[in-house]
Protein backbone atom coordinates (compact mmCIF):
# COMPACT_ATOMS: atom_id res chain seq x y z
CA UNK A 1 0.00 0.00 0.00
CA UNK A 2 1.02 3.75 -1.25
CA UNK A 3 -0.14 5.48 2.00
CA UNK A 4 -1.97 9.01 0.62
CA UNK A 5 -2.04 7.42 -2.99
CA UNK A 6 -5.18 8.78 -4.22
CA UNK A 7 -7.57 9.24 -7.33
CA UNK A 8 -10.53 11.01 -8.21
CA UNK A 9 -13.25 10.00 -10.76
CA UNK A 10 -15.09 12.40 -12.79
CA UNK A 11 -17.15 11.74 -15.91
CA UNK A 12 -15.14 11.29 -19.00
CA UNK A 13 -17.45 14.33 -20.99
CA UNK A 14 -18.73 17.58 -19.17
CA UNK A 15 -20.16 20.39 -20.58
CA UNK A 16 -19.91 23.57 -19.04
CA UNK A 17 -22.25 24.12 -16.46
CA UNK A 18 -23.39 20.44 -16.00
CA UNK A 19 -23.39 18.75 -12.05
CA UNK A 20 -21.05 15.94 -11.91
CA UNK A 21 -20.38 13.52 -9.47
CA UNK A 22 -16.98 13.38 -8.09
CA UNK A 23 -15.89 10.30 -6.47
CA UNK A 24 -12.51 10.61 -4.83
CA UNK A 25 -10.25 7.29 -2.98
CA UNK A 26 -7.17 7.70 -0.84
CA UNK A 27 -5.05 5.08 0.47
CA UNK A 28 -4.89 5.66 3.79
CA UNK A 29 -5.02 2.28 7.25
CA UNK A 30 -7.27 4.78 9.11
CA UNK A 31 -5.85 3.28 12.47
CA UNK A 32 -7.91 3.89 15.49
CA UNK A 33 -5.35 3.21 18.28
CA UNK A 34 -8.11 0.28 19.28
CA UNK A 35 -6.47 -2.15 17.54
CA UNK A 36 -3.23 -4.73 18.24
CA UNK A 37 -1.03 -6.16 15.02
CA UNK A 38 0.24 -10.03 15.84
CA UNK A 39 2.63 -9.28 18.65
CA UNK A 40 0.03 -7.78 20.55
CA UNK A 41 1.12 -4.37 20.37
CA UNK A 42 -1.36 -1.31 20.02
CA UNK A 43 -1.58 -0.31 16.61
CA UNK A 44 -1.27 3.88 17.18
CA UNK A 45 -3.69 6.10 15.80
CA UNK A 46 -3.18 6.86 12.27
CA UNK A 47 -5.95 8.36 10.46
CA UNK A 48 -6.45 11.70 7.57
CA UNK A 49 -7.97 13.97 9.55
CA UNK A 50 -8.48 17.20 7.48
CA UNK A 51 -9.40 17.52 3.98
CA UNK A 52 -9.75 20.46 1.69
CA UNK A 53 -11.14 20.26 -1.85
CA UNK A 54 -10.14 22.92 -4.12
CA UNK A 55 -11.44 24.21 -7.62
CA UNK A 56 -9.09 25.78 -9.16
CA UNK A 57 -7.87 28.60 -6.76
CA UNK A 58 -10.87 28.27 -4.50
CA UNK A 59 -11.54 26.17 -1.77
CA UNK A 60 -15.05 24.52 -2.13
CA UNK A 61 -15.57 21.88 0.28
CA UNK A 62 -13.17 21.06 4.12
CA UNK A 63 -14.45 18.02 5.75
CA UNK A 64 -13.50 17.02 8.98
CA UNK A 65 -12.79 13.01 9.49
CA UNK A 66 -11.63 11.11 12.33
CA UNK A 67 -10.73 7.44 12.75
CA UNK A 68 -14.32 6.46 11.92
CA UNK A 69 -13.35 6.45 8.59
CA UNK A 70 -13.29 3.14 7.00
CA UNK A 71 -9.29 2.24 5.95
CA UNK A 72 -8.62 3.69 2.52
CA UNK A 73 -11.92 6.28 2.29
CA UNK A 74 -14.19 6.89 -0.21
CA UNK A 75 -15.78 9.99 -0.28
CA UNK A 76 -18.47 11.09 -3.85
CA UNK A 77 -20.69 14.07 -4.05
CA UNK A 78 -21.52 16.46 -6.52
CA UNK A 79 -19.84 19.91 -8.12
CA UNK A 80 -21.11 22.22 -10.04
CA UNK A 81 -19.05 22.57 -13.34
CA UNK A 82 -19.02 26.02 -14.29
CA UNK A 83 -15.20 26.91 -15.27
CA UNK A 84 -12.06 24.35 -16.99
CA UNK A 85 -9.99 24.48 -13.47
CA UNK A 86 -8.16 21.85 -11.50
CA UNK A 87 -10.16 19.42 -8.93
CA UNK A 88 -7.81 18.96 -6.09
CA UNK A 89 -8.06 17.33 -3.11
CA UNK A 90 -5.72 17.78 -0.26
CA UNK A 91 -5.18 14.95 2.78
CA UNK A 92 -3.62 16.07 6.21
CA UNK A 93 -3.26 13.11 8.46
CA UNK A 94 -3.24 13.37 12.47
CA UNK A 95 1.28 13.11 12.01
CA UNK A 96 0.78 16.21 9.85
CA UNK A 97 1.75 14.72 6.45
CA UNK A 98 -0.27 15.97 3.72
CA UNK A 99 -0.96 14.36 0.48
CA UNK A 100 -2.56 15.48 -2.80
CA UNK A 101 -4.51 14.23 -5.31
CA UNK A 102 -5.97 16.49 -8.70
CA UNK A 103 -8.08 15.82 -11.79
CA UNK A 104 -8.34 18.42 -14.87
CA UNK A 105 -11.91 19.67 -15.16
CA UNK A 106 -11.94 20.43 -18.79
CA UNK A 107 -15.10 20.74 -20.93
CA UNK A 108 -15.89 19.16 -24.49
CA UNK A 109 -16.20 20.92 -26.93
CA UNK A 110 -20.13 20.40 -28.33
CA UNK B 1 -87.69 -30.87 1.44
CA UNK B 2 -84.16 -30.83 0.23
CA UNK B 3 -85.23 -27.64 -1.45
CA UNK B 4 -86.18 -26.29 1.90
CA UNK B 5 -82.71 -27.09 3.42
CA UNK B 6 -81.03 -25.50 0.47
CA UNK B 7 -82.66 -22.46 0.75
CA UNK B 8 -82.04 -22.72 5.05
CA UNK B 9 -78.45 -23.14 4.32
CA UNK B 10 -78.11 -20.75 1.93
CA UNK B 11 -79.33 -17.62 3.95
CA UNK B 12 -77.29 -19.26 6.39
CA UNK B 13 -74.20 -18.78 4.05
CA UNK B 14 -75.59 -15.22 3.35
CA UNK B 15 -75.80 -14.49 6.93
CA UNK B 16 -72.32 -15.46 7.72
CA UNK B 17 -70.95 -13.55 4.65
CA UNK B 18 -72.18 -10.26 5.30
CA UNK B 19 -71.28 -10.80 9.53
CA UNK B 20 -68.12 -11.91 7.81
CA UNK B 21 -67.42 -9.00 5.95
CA UNK B 22 -68.35 -6.58 8.76
CA UNK B 23 -66.05 -7.85 11.06
CA UNK B 24 -63.35 -7.44 7.83
CA UNK B 25 -64.32 -3.77 7.32
CA UNK B 26 -64.07 -3.08 11.01
CA UNK B 27 -60.85 -5.09 10.94
CA UNK B 28 -59.49 -2.96 8.59
CA UNK B 29 -60.76 0.57 10.20
CA UNK B 30 -59.30 -0.38 13.56
CA UNK B 31 -56.29 -1.32 11.44
CA UNK B 32 -56.51 2.20 9.98
CA UNK B 33 -56.71 3.74 13.22
CA UNK B 34 -54.02 2.12 14.55
CA UNK B 35 -51.99 3.59 11.37
CA UNK B 36 -52.91 7.24 11.90
CA UNK B 37 -52.24 7.10 15.44
CA UNK B 38 -48.88 6.02 14.72
CA UNK B 39 -48.75 8.41 11.90
CA UNK B 40 -49.33 11.31 14.65
CA UNK B 41 -46.65 10.07 16.94
CA UNK B 42 -43.96 10.44 14.20
CA UNK B 43 -41.56 8.44 12.14
CA UNK B 44 -39.17 6.32 14.79
CA UNK B 45 -37.78 8.65 16.58
CA UNK B 46 -33.76 7.94 18.55
CA UNK B 47 -33.11 6.68 21.83
CA UNK B 48 -31.78 9.81 23.97
CA UNK B 49 -28.02 11.11 23.44
CA UNK B 50 -25.42 9.43 25.62
CA UNK B 51 -23.25 11.99 27.18
CA UNK B 52 -20.74 12.10 24.77
CA UNK B 53 -23.30 12.95 21.75
CA UNK B 54 -25.08 15.32 23.75
CA UNK B 55 -22.11 17.24 24.19
CA UNK B 56 -21.30 17.41 20.09
CA UNK B 57 -24.89 18.40 19.84
CA UNK B 58 -24.21 21.51 21.98
CA UNK B 59 -21.17 22.18 20.81
CA UNK B 60 -22.26 22.18 17.71
CA UNK B 61 -25.58 23.64 17.59
CA UNK B 62 -26.23 25.09 21.03
CA UNK B 63 -29.94 24.79 21.54
CA UNK B 64 -31.43 25.18 18.34
CA UNK B 65 -33.97 23.19 17.40
CA UNK B 66 -33.01 20.47 15.55
CA UNK B 67 -36.01 19.04 12.95
CA UNK B 68 -36.53 16.02 10.93
CA UNK B 69 -36.76 16.11 7.07
CA UNK B 70 -35.17 17.52 3.87
CA UNK B 71 -32.25 15.19 4.70
CA UNK B 72 -32.32 11.24 3.66
CA UNK B 73 -29.82 8.77 5.66
CA UNK B 74 -29.86 6.22 3.28
CA UNK B 75 -28.08 2.70 4.71
CA UNK B 76 -28.52 -1.12 4.62
CA UNK B 77 -30.57 -1.72 7.64
CA UNK B 78 -28.59 -4.89 8.71
CA UNK B 79 -24.69 -4.57 8.18
CA UNK B 80 -22.15 -7.87 8.45
CA UNK B 81 -18.88 -5.78 8.44
CA UNK B 82 -18.53 -3.18 10.73
CA UNK B 83 -15.08 -1.86 9.19
CA UNK B 84 -16.97 -1.34 5.90
CA UNK B 85 -20.29 0.18 6.04
CA UNK B 86 -21.69 1.90 3.15
CA UNK B 87 -23.44 5.39 3.98
CA UNK B 88 -25.42 7.19 1.60
CA UNK B 89 -26.86 10.78 2.10
CA UNK B 90 -29.20 12.99 -0.04
CA UNK B 91 -31.00 16.23 0.61
CA UNK B 92 -33.45 18.22 -1.51
CA UNK B 93 -32.44 21.17 0.05
CA UNK B 94 -31.02 24.02 -2.77
CA UNK B 95 -27.32 24.80 -2.96
CA UNK B 96 -28.21 28.06 -4.41
CA UNK B 97 -25.55 31.19 -3.88
CA UNK B 98 -28.31 32.89 -0.74
CA UNK B 99 -29.21 29.72 0.53
CA UNK B 100 -27.17 26.59 0.82
CA UNK B 101 -26.15 23.41 3.38
CA UNK B 102 -23.36 24.81 5.26
CA UNK B 103 -22.49 21.47 6.87
CA UNK B 104 -23.17 18.04 7.32
CA UNK B 105 -22.58 16.01 10.57
CA UNK B 106 -22.74 12.24 10.49
CA UNK B 107 -22.78 10.76 14.06
CA UNK B 108 -23.04 6.69 15.34
CA UNK B 109 -24.39 7.37 18.90
CA UNK B 110 -21.96 3.90 20.25
CA UNK B 111 -18.66 4.85 18.44
CA UNK B 112 -15.92 5.66 20.44
CA UNK B 113 -15.35 8.78 18.46
CA UNK B 114 -19.26 9.31 18.06
CA UNK B 115 -18.66 12.52 15.31
CA UNK B 116 -17.44 10.62 12.56
CA UNK B 117 -16.79 13.02 9.92
CA UNK B 118 -18.31 16.61 8.96
CA UNK B 119 -18.48 18.12 5.61
CA UNK B 120 -18.13 22.30 5.10
CA UNK B 121 -19.47 22.94 1.95
CA UNK B 122 -20.03 26.08 -0.09
CA UNK B 123 -22.57 26.68 -2.88
CA UNK B 124 -20.02 25.43 -5.44
CA UNK B 125 -21.40 21.97 -4.32
CA UNK B 126 -24.04 20.68 -6.77
CA UNK B 127 -27.25 18.99 -4.80
CA UNK B 128 -26.43 16.98 -1.62
CA UNK B 129 -25.79 13.55 -2.55
CA UNK B 130 -23.21 12.04 -0.64
CA UNK B 131 -21.53 8.53 -0.05
CA UNK B 132 -18.77 7.62 2.07
CA UNK B 133 -18.13 4.22 4.13
CA UNK B 134 -17.95 4.27 7.74
CA UNK B 135 -16.66 1.78 10.80
CA UNK B 136 -19.47 0.91 13.14
CA UNK B 137 -18.47 -0.74 16.65
CA UNK B 138 -22.22 -2.44 17.29
CA UNK B 139 -25.77 -1.69 16.54
CA UNK B 140 -26.35 2.01 17.03
CA UNK B 141 -28.61 5.07 16.30
CA UNK B 142 -27.17 7.46 13.57
CA UNK B 143 -27.80 10.67 13.12
CA UNK B 144 -27.03 12.97 10.14
CA UNK B 145 -27.60 16.56 10.76
CA UNK B 146 -27.77 19.26 8.23
CA UNK B 147 -27.14 22.92 8.76
CA UNK B 148 -28.44 25.63 6.13
CA UNK B 149 -26.66 28.97 5.67
CA UNK B 150 -29.91 30.70 7.03
CA UNK B 151 -29.08 28.13 10.39
CA UNK B 152 -31.86 25.77 10.24
CA UNK B 153 -30.79 21.98 11.38
CA UNK B 154 -32.59 19.50 9.28
CA UNK B 155 -31.88 15.45 10.47
CA UNK B 156 -32.36 12.37 9.42
CA UNK B 157 -32.02 9.34 12.25
CA UNK B 158 -31.33 5.30 11.73
CA UNK B 159 -30.93 2.39 13.77
CA UNK B 160 -28.38 0.51 12.30
CA UNK B 161 -27.23 -3.25 13.03
CA UNK B 162 -23.64 -4.70 12.57
CA UNK B 163 -22.50 -8.19 13.97
CA UNK B 164 -18.50 -7.42 13.44
CA UNK B 165 -16.81 -5.07 15.39
CA UNK B 166 -15.18 -2.19 13.36
CA UNK B 167 -13.83 -0.06 16.06
CA UNK B 168 -11.11 -2.77 17.94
Amino acid sequence: MEIGKGKIVIPERIKAGDVIRVQAVVQHPMDTGFFRDANANMIPPFFVQDVRVTYGDEEIARFEWTSGVSRDPMISFTVKADREAPLTFTYKDNTGKTYQSSVPVAFQPS
Amino acid sequence: MSQQSENGRRDFLKAVGVAGAVVALEGVSAGGRKLSARLVRGPEDPEPPNEIVAKILKDRFGDRTIQRGHLTLDMAKMNEDGRYVPVSLESDLPMAADKYITSVYFIIDHNPDPLVFAMHLTPRIGPLAIQTRVKMRRTSWIRAICETSDGELWADYAKIETTLDGCG
